[in-house]
């Protein structure tokens, strides 16, 4: 298993976190928010900069580290483009889709690609649009009746999913550990209120939590792929639980100005909900992850 | 983790099948027969260098590696430590005094410590210093024949068996606006003396998990000192990295939540599957507070432990504790009354809740891991 990304990966994460700056940082999902079409240009002449199209994550575990450090920085930049569904990309089109077999959606409005579809079995759809962008450039998807199955590709799909979901918890974190430094109330900082510091342990105990857990998973998808879809699976139950705790406790010490447009938490917490909720919420997933692992659990020190 | 640790993993389950009745539960037992294994199981360890592995080779140790060490942790904890009340002596009191002990008292207690026949206790909390532990009263006058130490402490695990206690006294009078954390000095003192009194306390968590330890005009002499005079608290502080990861809860939450299926055979599929999937989210949380321990581990051998490190990983861990403790409960609750089928894994399971109760509270309370973690993220940005 690995505990920590390789230096490499880590340094590659950073300089795309520099380059998304450099390109407008913030200012890109403003820009896409205003005018979905335009996401393909605001996302795609950065990512090309960063040699993001080379990576191969599926053939190698470096390669595989360095994509989820690149899905990371996406998410903390909140840049509006599918990174992780390019980088889990499969067969001839240009992006993979994790999506529920009933109602299936994704965030995918305003650009033009091809996609590949892949649902909770398995199973591989090639998937078209149809309808209108919603919150979120959530599209409804239609899907063929699916043939190939990949393992490999659910669990791709899924685990940089979550590298995308950890970069915006760490955002939300950012943000709320400035925020509290900063506002003041009853003459002192809200960080020196002991119910604003245990609120903020609790965030970062699960977004702890889930580092290690993606770490896990992004190794057993090379290492072990006999079990990476119950890993990924497992992981993003937990995303989708921290996300619910961090979400709550960031608002939560923001306060009103965390629900304005002028304060990024905003836009974070908004853009986090396609992510948090497909293909499925928190108890759909728990579900599905209970039934795949039946009685034997997960791989572990006692596993039966 | 190596060839070596997984070597040991497998080298220990076999003794644990060998020696250890599947009923035993362990530490705090008054069983006078789970006593008898906790002791033969120390004598075996120490018989093959594996009691005190974690200890330096000059000590009788064999240097093992921080991941051998971990699998002791784990493998200890998971099946009810079968170490008894001596893994305090191993971990962390033997490792103590070769740092800060003299010749004479490492010869005097590292050896009984490494042949598994000598219990330790911690005299640190009292009645009034619990989490602000430096606000102690306990008093060592010094005279002309060594120290007279009077006061009292409490919540002392194992005071009722221990042969020794690591004592944290007050040495020099506290004055008003002083600074807590200093004139505090450690010492070693033999629980034997009929000037200590101990009181066992009734409690939920079992026998020998609490006690009152009473000192009445206790004579100690200069060489029952640990380190310098007046530096306590820093070796307070060096215990504390000792305990840094602590006891593996995670392992222990694991094996029986693996478990619970199989020895519910066929009543487990009739569980509500709303149960069910609680149980596969312990299974995740475990594995999440055991990748935080690792990491920290890793971190600890390489030097490079952040100040909330430790603290996220307790957090976590003592949580899960808790969680899989309710989670298991109601597993057993849920499942048919049979008989005595689940007999022994509801008394584990029931043993493993109530322990888990204090799992927030013991060892650094889990507000003081809190405030600790609060501190690293509100000073690194």
């Amino acid at each position: 298993m690995i505990l920590e990304l390789s230096e490499e990966a880590l340094e590659y994460g950073r300089e795309a976190r520099r380059a998304f700056a450099a390109a407008g940082g913030d200012e890109l999902l403003l820009a896409a928010e205003a005018d979905p079409a335009r996401r393909a240009e605001l996302g795609t002449s950065v990512l090309a900069g960063l040699g993001a199209w080379e990576l191969e994550p599926y053939a190698d575990a470096e390669s595989a580290e360095a994509a989820a450090a690149l899905c990371r920085a996406a998410g903390h930049a909140l840049l509006p483009y599918p990174v992780a569904e390019r980088l889990a990309r499969v067969g001839d089109t240009d992006a993979l889709l994790v999506v529920a077999d009933t109602n299936p959606a994704a965030p995918i409005g305003g650009l033009e690609l091809t996609w590949t579809a892949v649902t909770l079995d398995g199973r591989l759809h090639t998937a078209a649009p149809r309808g209108p962008v919603h919150d979120g450039f959530v599209r409804e998807l239609e899907l063929d009746a699916g043939g190939q199955q990949s393992d490999a590709a659910l669990a791709m799909g899924l685990v940089l999913g979550c590298w995308t979901l950890l970069g915006m918890l760490d955002r939300a974190i950012e943000l709320t550990v400035a925020h509290v430094r900063l506002r003041q109330q009853f003459g002192q900082p809200l960080a020196k209120f002991q119910g604003a510091q245990f609120q903020l342990t609790d965030a970062e105990v699960e977004r702890s939590g889930l580092e290690m857990l993606a770490k896990y998973a992004l190794w057993s998808g090379h290492a072990a792929p006999e079990d990476a879809v119950d890993d990924a699976l497992a992981l993003r139950a937990a995303a989708i639980e921290a996300a619910e705790v961090v979400f709550r406790v960031c608002h939560q010490l923001h306060g009103a100005s965390g629900f304005c447009d002028e304060t990024t938490l905003s836009w974070v917490s908004r853009y986090s909900q396609p992510l948090r909720r497909l293909p499925h919420g928190l108890s759909a997933t728990r579900e599905l992850l209970a039934t795949r692992i039946g009685r034997r659990g997960l791989t572990g020190l006692y596993t039966p | 983790m190596g060839e070596g640790a997984a070597a040991l993993r497998t080298q220990l389950r076999e003794l644990v099948a060998d020696q250890v009745p599947h009923d035993y539960l362990g530490a705090f037992s008054d069983d006078p027969a789970d006593l008898q294994v906790a002791q033969r199981f120390c004598k075996t360890l120490a018989e093959d260098g594996m009691l005190c592995s974690s200890w330096p080779a000059r000590f009788g140790g064999r240097d093992s590696t921080a991941w051998e060490q971990t699998v002791v942790r784990e493998e200890m904890w998971a099946h009810h430590e079968p170490r008894g009340a001596q893994y305090m002596g191993v971990n962390w009191v033997g490792p103590i005094i070769m740092r800060h002990g003299t010749e004479a008292q490492q010869r005097t207690h590292l050896p009984p410590i490494a042949a598994g026949e000598v219990i330790w206790c911690q005299g640190f909390s009292e009645p009034e210093a619990g989490s602000d532990l430096a606000s102690l009263r306990t008093f060592a006058t010094r005279d002309d024949d060594g120290w007279l130490i009077n006061g009292q402490k409490i919540w002392t695990s194992y005071a009722t068996m221990a042969q020794w206690c690591f004592l944290l006294a007050r040495t020099t009078k506290l004055e008003p606006g002083g600074k807590k954390q200093a004139g505090l000095t450690i010492f070693l003192v033999p629980m034997s003396d009929p000037a200590i009194q101990v009181r066992p306390i009734r409690s939920m968590l079992g026998p020998h998990h609490l006690n009152e330890v009473f000192f009445d005009n206790l004579r100690v002499t200069e060489a029952d000192v640990l380190g310098e005079v007046g530096a306590g608290w820093s070796i307070v502080g060096d215990v504390l990295s000792f305990e840094r990861v602590g006891i593996a809860r995670y392992a222990r939450c694991e094996r029986l939540l693996h478990a619970a299926p199989g020895i519910l055979g066929q009543a487990w599929d009739d569980l509500p599957g709303e149960l069910r999937a609680r149980w596969a989210r312990m299974l995740v949380h475990c594995r999440r507070a055991r990748l935080l321990a690792y990491r920290l581990v890793a971190a600890q051998a390489d030097g490079k432990v952040g100040p909330g490190d430790a603290s996220g990983y307790r957090i976590a861990v003592t949580k899960l504790d808790q969680d899989s403790a309710e989670v298991l409960m109601e597993i057993l609750a849920a499942a048919p009354a049979d008989g005595d089928r689940y007999g022994w894994f509801r008394g584990e399971v029931q043993d493993h809740w109530r322990y888990s109760q204090a799992s927030t509270v013991s060892s650094g309370s889990i507000e003081m891991q809190r405030i600790l973690l609060s501190r690293a993220m509100l000073a690194a940005s």
